[in-house]
């Protein structure tokens, strides 16, 4: 009865929000939802996987997990897109710890991604030096690698970030000088030696 | 705690930070994050966003949002006085099972010893001409009604 007589929502429109707040009951809500942050979601796994075909199925389990879980989100005051974060985070984590081969994950998706529309001169240079910094990324400690991704692909601001790691302003900058520092050793020692330990001191 | 000079430098670092990315750093950066710079540049050039393929947006929100809901799912979203029927139904049909085990009991049993007798007693004989199998019933079922259970 209540859907014959309720009048139409133009989902478009609203607020994160208010779409949260109908996605209880209303797939649609929640769809208007997925199209403002699926390529968000994915962007962020894929920098985090390195492949296509697992960015692909845990961008679904995001959202598969989100929908089913819409009923029990509480509105703390921060953005929705923290929620989506947070859930993308920990499933990339638990990845991480099932892959046995770690070390072996293929940058060629990667590189076929960023360098399209580069000059062909140019491109293997670019390619071993962007290779290079890729590693160095993925062998920074979890929370750091996050915190790159959010701030160079998102573009998010600290107290984004803040909201979304759970730490204040201040402590993201702090974190954000010390990766810097750590990336920057990283690259300056040579590939074997980076390649033998994390940039957190921890030997592989 | 921070000392000042480390805040100064984290400040200095995110304003450059936010130039590179919006491409307005015409000016030499301070000395304090100059040895970053360069770093900071990479990450801007490396990492940038990743478009997903369209086919897989699309039929994960097929999947997502048109998906057919499960059994609980449906079940909340049935009327009350439907839910309230498919509950008792469902009561009833328990009780009727439970009734039935309790005080016809036996019958069941005899049953089961009955099917676990019959397999042994399969005679299977293959037809030369056709080679289908045969299942000779008229027999079988002699020699249940023959042999005490």
């Amino acid at each position: 009865m209540k859907n014959i007589f309720s009048r139409r929502v133009n989902h478009p429109e609203l607020e994160d929000r208010e779409l949260v707040a109908l996605a209880k009951d209303d797939a649609e809500a929640f769809g208007e939802l997925y199209a403002r942050y699926v390529k968000k979601m994915y962007s962020y796994i894929f920098h985090r996987t390195g492949n296509t075909q697992d960015a692909e199925d845990l961008t679904a389990k995001v959202f598969i997990r989100a929908y089913s879980h819409i009923g029990n989100y509480v509105d703390r005051g921060a953005p929705f897109q923290a929620w989506l974060y947070r859930i993308a985070h920990n499933l990339v984590a638990n990845w991480h710890r099932d892959q046995a081969r770690r070390k072996i994950i293929a940058l060629d998706d990667y590189v076929a991604h960023s360098l399209q529309s580069e000059a062909p001169e140019r491109l293997a240079e670019d390619v071993e030096e962007r290779d290079q910094l890729m590693e160095a990324v993925r062998r920074l400690p979890e929370e750091r690698q996050q915190l790159l991704l959010l701030k160079f692909i998102e573009q998010l601001s600290n107290a984004e970030i803040g909201e979304i790691m759970g730490r204040t302003e201040g402590a993201i900058k702090s974190l954000y000088h010390r990766t810097l520092l750590a990336l920057r050793d990283d690259m300056q020692r040579t590939p074997e030696a980076g390649q033998q330990r994390r940039l957190d001191g921890t030997e592989v | 705690m921070a000392s000042s000079s480390e805040i100064q430098t984290q400040d200095l670092l995110d304003a450059v930070t936010s130039g590179i990315q919006a491409g307005e750093l015409t000016e030499t950066p301070p000395a304090e994050v100059h040895e970053l710079v360069g770093t900071i540049q990479a990450l801007h050039v490396v990492l940038t966003p990743v478009e997903p393929r369209p086919e897989f947006v699309e039929s994960l929100r097929t999947d997502i949002i048109q998906g057919r809901p499960g059994v609980i799912e449906r079940a909340q979203q049935m009327p009350v006085r439907i839910s309230v029927a498919a509950a008792l139904a469902l009561v009833a049909g328990c009780l009727l099972f439970f009734l039935r085990r309790l005080f016809d009991s036996d019958a069941p049993q005899a049953a089961r010893r009955q099917r676990e007798w019959l397999p042994r007693s399969l005679k299977i004989s293959r037809a030369l001409g056709n080679r289908e199998w045969r299942f000779d019933k008229k027999e079988i079922q002699e020699e249940a009604v023959a042999t005490p259970l």
